[in-house]
């Protein structure tokens, strides 16, 4: 049944947003961010496959294109935060408190 | 029948390896069990006939961003005692895991009130190349161009974030 794509997404949803929360390595919680963007993809194609449309496949392919930026920059910013502070600890990272 | 046995093994393999991304304490091992779920993913989009989104998912994401996110692990050389002391995270985990088990729950009562399908193979005429390149060039192209200028600022900002370095020496 869809429903049944649709429960296992809400599953990796929720795990992604426990990575996210309870973890402090900054990999493990971009890593976590797309595993949530894979979540989503994946009621996507659910409810595509439910309705017989295929929106929902592009819509698809652009959260893939957005997750591909991301990854780039975020990556970026984690290789440039480790040659500052050398550790990928995000309690490290307070850079902002002026 | 089969297409049951699969799904069932496809959702415990992904949810294993999710699982596994947020318990391990080194990100190798977390990246290599997200490689699993991603595949067991892109497994899961064959069974609901999106053949283009199956390719595409094994070919971008458990390719192309996996294989730089390896990169990155294997160029910062991530020794032990480079890793945040994260005992207590199993008490996080089950202190998140308790919050987020009613917003579960209002969730899937909310899915099991969709008046669903069974999940059947489609075969011709549906999530191939051609029907999705018709409604992502027909129906879709304005976000279709936005999506490329997105790439783009995400490319020049990689450049900027990368050449900043060099500069400040």
């Amino acid at each position: 049944m869809i429903q049944d794509y649709l429960i296992l997404s809400i599953i990796l949803f929720c795990i992604g947003i426990l990575g996210v929360v309870s973890r402090r390595n900054v990999l493990i919680i971009f890593m976590s961010i797309e595993l949530m963007l894979n979540a989503a993809n994946l009621a996507f194609i659910a409810f595509s496959r439910l309705h017989l449309s295929m929106d929902g496949h592009v819509l698809a392919m652009m959260v893939m294109a957005v997750a591909a930026a991301e990854a780039a920059l975020a990556l970026a910013v984690v290789i440039l935060l480790h040659k500052h502070k050398g550790k990928l600890d995000s309690n490290v990272f307070s850079l902002l408190k002026g | 029948m089969f297409a049951d046995w699969l799904f069932t093994g496809f959702s415990i393999l992904s949810v294993l390896g999710a699982i596994g991304l947020v318990i391990f304490r080194h990100p190798m091992n977390g990246a290599m069990s997200l490689v699993i779920t991603l595949i067991s993913l892109a497994g899961l989009y064959a069974l609901l006939s999106a053949k283009l989104i199956f390719v595409i998912q094994l070919i971008v994401y458990a390719g192309a961003i996996m294989s730089l996110i390896l990169f990155i692990i294997m160029f910062l050389n991530v020794q032990n005692d480079d890793l945040p002391n994260e005992k207590d995270r199993f008490l996080y985990l089950i202190g998140g895991g308790v919050v987020l088990a009613p917003v579960f729950f209002f969730l899937k009562k909310i899915v099991q009130s969709i008046p669903g399908t069974e999940a059947t193979i489609v075969g011709n005429g549906f999530g191939g190349v051609k029907e999705v390149g018709l409604v992502l060039f027909k129906d879709w192209l304005l976000p279709f161009e936005i999506v490329s200028i997105l790439l783009l600022v995400a490319l020049i900002g990689a450049v900027v974030i990368a050449g900043k370095r060099r500069m400040s020496k």
